[in-house]
């Protein structure tokens, strides 16, 4: 065995390997982008998800209101004693405010001169209670008695010097008639609603709103939120479960490939939808999703078994094309990625994905915090010392390796399943120990929206599972499968580094697709009332209840449908792109 | 290996998926929550309707209990289960109070018939625009039926139905773009329903008759109905003719929604084996020997091309009774999806385990006949 410091050659190699490696992936990508530019399809698929995508990212600054707040600002918990105006697209009702003025004289909240205000808001902690904002009157438009028969709006006039104040006249609260009060109705100044990239004049509820006086713009803005995080969770776990189980399956073959081939007849036997229905109703009274604690450790033990055993006993040197494709442009653009991910860990941007959701914070936060990061750090110093480190016993220069060891050019070398493993693992164990007695939380508050994507994945992997074990089936016959096997190479090596990288062209391909199809399926079932609670953003379940006003306001299914059809349509048309650059018939 | 070794081994192949399935029905069965002995008694659980031998009180609940067997080891129960199976008794459900079979059989014949019929449009719309796409590849033509292909399968079926009901078949007040052509009122198909409210008359005070009874098609039960029986029925229904046509207009609005997506789909692969087809070698042959284009394509080409077409048949069927709990539910058809969405929300656990179950029956017979056809026109499938 060479001494640690004997190295240097080997490392200038693969240094020019490396440069290599780097000018022939920058040609791989401009020429992938060569093949994908020439489609104009695949291109308006592109600019379709992105702009999706920016959607949903932004939602919160293009939308005028939360999704469930109401836009004629008539929000009323417990006294809802009248309805909500179902206005049409571009209307200008959405700056209308109904307000209940009290005529009798007896009144204690009687008073000549009346504010105009908003209903009853609630604040946002204890403390603020109850409050009101006071509104800028434009114009009168209406006033009924408590039976809805109109009144002469003369009874009423602005206060010249202060457009908020509305003076009434003696007439008004002299007439026994009204018994207690008459409503008006006035168009009222809403500048915060507006939507601030749109001109004056077509500013307001340019979709209209529903019902329950929602601003139908604000809930399509927001359901590409939940659509499109539906659609990436789904499609990424059952990606992982199918490939997992698919290689297993199409590696190891014989009783297995037979046993697990069957449960995916099963699954296929019964149509999606109706087994994703039975599962969501079988999750029915699910609150949270946990898992015992022993679960919680020992599979993270098993993994780490599983895998530190192939690598400390392999000796093989990778000699992947892809992997040190990825492995260049790691190195090229490292800064952006850490600064990347960084943000995206901190920030919590990926779409709809909120990581307080995701991790729910208990009171032992503090402790865990410390603890976890010490773990972490003693382990991953362990693991970055390299194990070369206790192989050669002697203690000279010991710093330097240590130091050497942090050295970033070759990052790649630290990204092993080990590694993996263990920071995964931490950070699971870390994350989701809610304390609550002997289980582990691992999702809180597991609603409707969780239940529906667990069962569309359960519903979901067998596919990919098939596709993966086509593959597999197919490079496994690959000589350089049976060079890596011939050399001693372990089961778990030969399918993660051998196989699966020269198998991921048609999984990309059903993943970008299957995304897609997911969000379809999810708002399908929503459509059928098995989906999203009720009166959330989602775009199937805004169609579903706009069935009840089916002739009277068609606008109300018209958006999110045309929502759910352009995003499937990107992710559809972006998929058929990348499905040109993978086939190796384009390859020139 | 011989044709009728192909067929047993394949038969032979389903015995464990069936067994599987029934398994999987029944865990999710007994995996959803809620006690259907408590369900069935609903607020009246805990009155006394019985005494043991004892004289101790029996409450309704544990009369539920002992009636449905549920005291008993799940293994047990799953035994029952699949013996009552093969016996034909699949159970009593809540909802309808019908024992399941009869619930199953009434439905199932709707659902069928849409998909059949939904499919039936699909296949030749989607293998002629096929056909052009790839013969005139990279032309206007096959990008924007291309587009078209991928937008279809791209549409929410439930949407798109919905918007065929807007303007196809409400008047033009409403936003409808065509008159109506049968019937008076509304568009130019009916909304909703399997056929016209005038076609049908209360029985017994609560059930409606419709004149076909047989089959449970009514596409072909109203053509075949025979004169003594419409003799029967009130003068205004005219003949079978009329009877035909009322319910085909019903079924075109459903099975557009239902056949979209696979007629994009279809034209997809159509276009792709096609386009393999037309490089190999005997397609050359057959130009070179200077047989007129359309000849080379119909007759050398699309003979090989539609091969790999038949396989997609079968999941075409499973698509299409997957979709058909969108369509059924839109239009209101009382087909095997609105049995399921409706017994999934009720909690009707026999009618759940029925409705997957013959879903289920349905698919892999189907495969099974593509897969047997597969092997009489392509016989080296048979050789693995």
């Amino acid at each position: 065995m060479r001494g640690w410091d004997e190295g240097e050659g080997d490392r200038d190699e693969s240094r020019r390997r490396l440069r290599e490696a780097l000018s022939q992936s920058k040609s791989d990508l401009s020429r992938s982008w060569k093949i994908y530019r020439r489609s104009l399809l695949a291109m308006l698929g592109l600019f379709m998800v992105i702009s999706v995508s920016l959607v949903a990212i932004f939602a919160e600054t293009i939308a005028v209101e939360h999704p469930y707040r109401n836009l004629q600002d008539t929000e009323d918990k417990w006294l809802i004693d009248y309805e909500p105006r179902r206005v049409e697209p571009r209307s200008e009702e959405c700056d209308w405010h109904e307000q209940k003025i009290t005529t009798n004289p007896n009144s204690p909240l009687f008073s000549e001169v009346v504010v105009a205000e908003t209903d009853d808001k609630v604040g946002e902690t204890i403390a603020d209670g109850y409050y009101r904002d006071t509104l800028t009157v434009i114009q009168l438009i209406k006033l009924e008695n408590s039976l809805g028969y109109d009144l002469n709006l003369s009874l009423l006039s602005m206060d010249p010097s202060n457009s908020s104040l509305l003076v009434l006249s003696p007439e008004l609260y002299g007439n026994t008639s009204l018994y207690d009060g008459v409503w008006l109705t006035y168009e009222f100044d809403n500048e915060e609603m507006h939507h601030w990239w749109l001109p004056d004049g077509y500013d307001v509820c340019i979709f209209g709103t529903n019902d329950q006086g929602h601003d139908l713009f604000s809930k399509v803005v927001y359901g590409a939120q939940v659509s499109l995080k539906i659609g990436i969770t789904v499609a990424t776990l059952t990606v992982i479960i199918g490939t997992i189980v698919g290689s297993i399956s199409g590696y190891f073959g014989g009783r297995v490939d037979e046993f697990i081939m069957r449960i995916c007849d099963i699954f296929f036997a019964i149509p999606g939808l109706i087994l994703a229905m039975a599962f969501v109703a079988a999750m029915n009274q699910i609150t949270s999703l946990t898992i015992p604690i022993w679960l919680g450790i020992l599979f993270p033990i098993f993994v780490l078994a599983a895998f530190s055993n192939t690598y400390l006993n392999s000796t093989v040197p990778d000699d992947d094309q892809i992997s040190e494709q990825v492995m260049s442009l790691i190195i090229r653009y490292r800064g952006v990625l850490l600064v990347l991910v960084g943000f995206l860990f901190f920030v919590g941007l990926i779409p709809g994905a909120s990581w307080p959701d995701f991790f729910g914070i208990s009171e032992g936060r503090s402790w865990r915090v410390f603890a976890a990061l010490g773990i972490i750090a003693v382990l991953g110093a362990i693991i970055l010392a390299d194990r070369r480190f206790f192989l050669n016993t002697s203690f000279e220069g010991g710093l330097g390796r240590i130091r050497d060891s942090f050295d970033w050019t070759n990052p790649w070398r630290y990204l092993t399943f080990r590694t993996l493993a263990v920071f995964v693992s931490l950070a699971l164990l870390f994350s989701f120990s809610g304390n609550e007695g002997e289980e582990l939380v691992l999702i809180k508050n597991f609603d409707r929206l969780w239940k529906v994507q667990a069962a569309l994945i359960f519903t979901g992997w067998p596919g990919y599972a098939r596709l993966i074990r086509g593959q597999v089936l197919y490079v496994k016959e690959m000589t350089f499968v049976e060079a890596a096997r011939s050399v001693g190479a372990r089961p778990g090596r030969i399918m993660f580094r051998h196989i699966l990288p020269n198998a991921w062209a048609p999984l990309l391909v059903a993943f970008t697709l299957d995304i897609g199809g997911t969000i379809l399926s999810a708002s399908g079932l929503s459509f059928l009332g098995l989906g999203a609670d009720a009166y959330t953003a989602e775009w199937g379940l805004m169609i579903s209840e706009s069935r009840r006003y089916f002739l009277l306001s068609p606008h109300l299914m018209l958006f999110p449908g045309l929502a759910i059809a352009v995003t499937v349509l990107g992710f559809n048309l972006l998929g058929d792109g990348i499905r040109d650059i993978v086939d190796p018939k384009n390859r020139r | 290996m011989k044709l009728h070794e192909f067929v047993v081994r394949r038969l032979l192949l389903l015995i464990p998926v069936m067994i599987g399935v029934a398994i999987f029905t029944f865990a999710i069965a007994h995996i959803i929550p809620g006690d259907p002995a408590a369900i069935q008694c609903g607020d009246k659980c805990g009155v006394t309707v019985d005494y043991t031998e004892d004289g101790d009180p029996i409450t309704a609940y544990e009369a539920n209990r002992i009636r449905l067997k549920m005291d008993d080891t799940v293994t047990v129960q799953f035994w029952r289960y699949i013996t009552d199976l093969a016996e034909g008794d699949w159970g009593e459900s809540l909802l309808y109070h019908r024992p399941v079979i009869d619930v199953v059989k009434d439905a199932a014949p709707i659902t069928l018939e849409m998909s059949f019929l939904a499919l039936f449009i699909a296949y030749p719309l989607g293998i002629i625009l096929g056909i052009i796409s790839a013969v005139r590849q990279d032309r206007m033509f096959d990008h924007v039926s291309r587009f078209f292909a991928i937008a279809f399968v791209s549409l929410p079926i439930f949407w798109f139905a919905m918007m065929l009901q807007l303007f196809l078949a409400t008047g033009t007040e409403h936003g409808g773009i065509c008159d109506p052509i049968f019937g008076t009122e509304g568009g130019c198909f009916p909304i909703y329903g399997r056929h016209d409210p005038s076609y049908t008359y209360p029985v017994d005070g609560y059930a409606w008759y419709y004149p076909t009874g047989g089959t449970g098609f009514h596409l072909v039960d109203s053509w075949f109905v025979t004169d003594e029986k419409l003799a029967t029925l009130p003068s205004e229904w005219g003949s079978n003719r009329l009877l035909f046509k009322d319910t085909f207009f019903h079924l075109a609005l459903p099975c557009a929604a239902l056949g979209i997506a696979s007629t994009g789909s279809l034209l997809r692969y159509m276009r792709a084996s096609l386009l393999e087809v037309l490089h190999e070698d005997y397609v050359r042959t057959a130009r070179a020997k200077g047989l007129s284009e359309i000849r080379v394509v119909i007759v050398h080409a699309c003979r090989n091309a539609l091969i790999p077409i038949v396989t997609i048949l079968g999941f075409s069927i499973g698509g299409a009774i997957g979709g058909a709990v969108l369509t059924e539910t839109v239009f209101a058809f009382n087909g095997m999806g609105r049995v399921a969405v409706t017994s999934i929300q009720y909690l009707d656990f026999a009618v759940i385990m029925g409705v997957t179950l013959i879903t289920s029956v349905i698919f892999l017979l189907s495969n099974l006949i593509v897969d047997i056809t597969y092997a009489i026109i392509d016989p080296r499938v048979r050789l693995e």
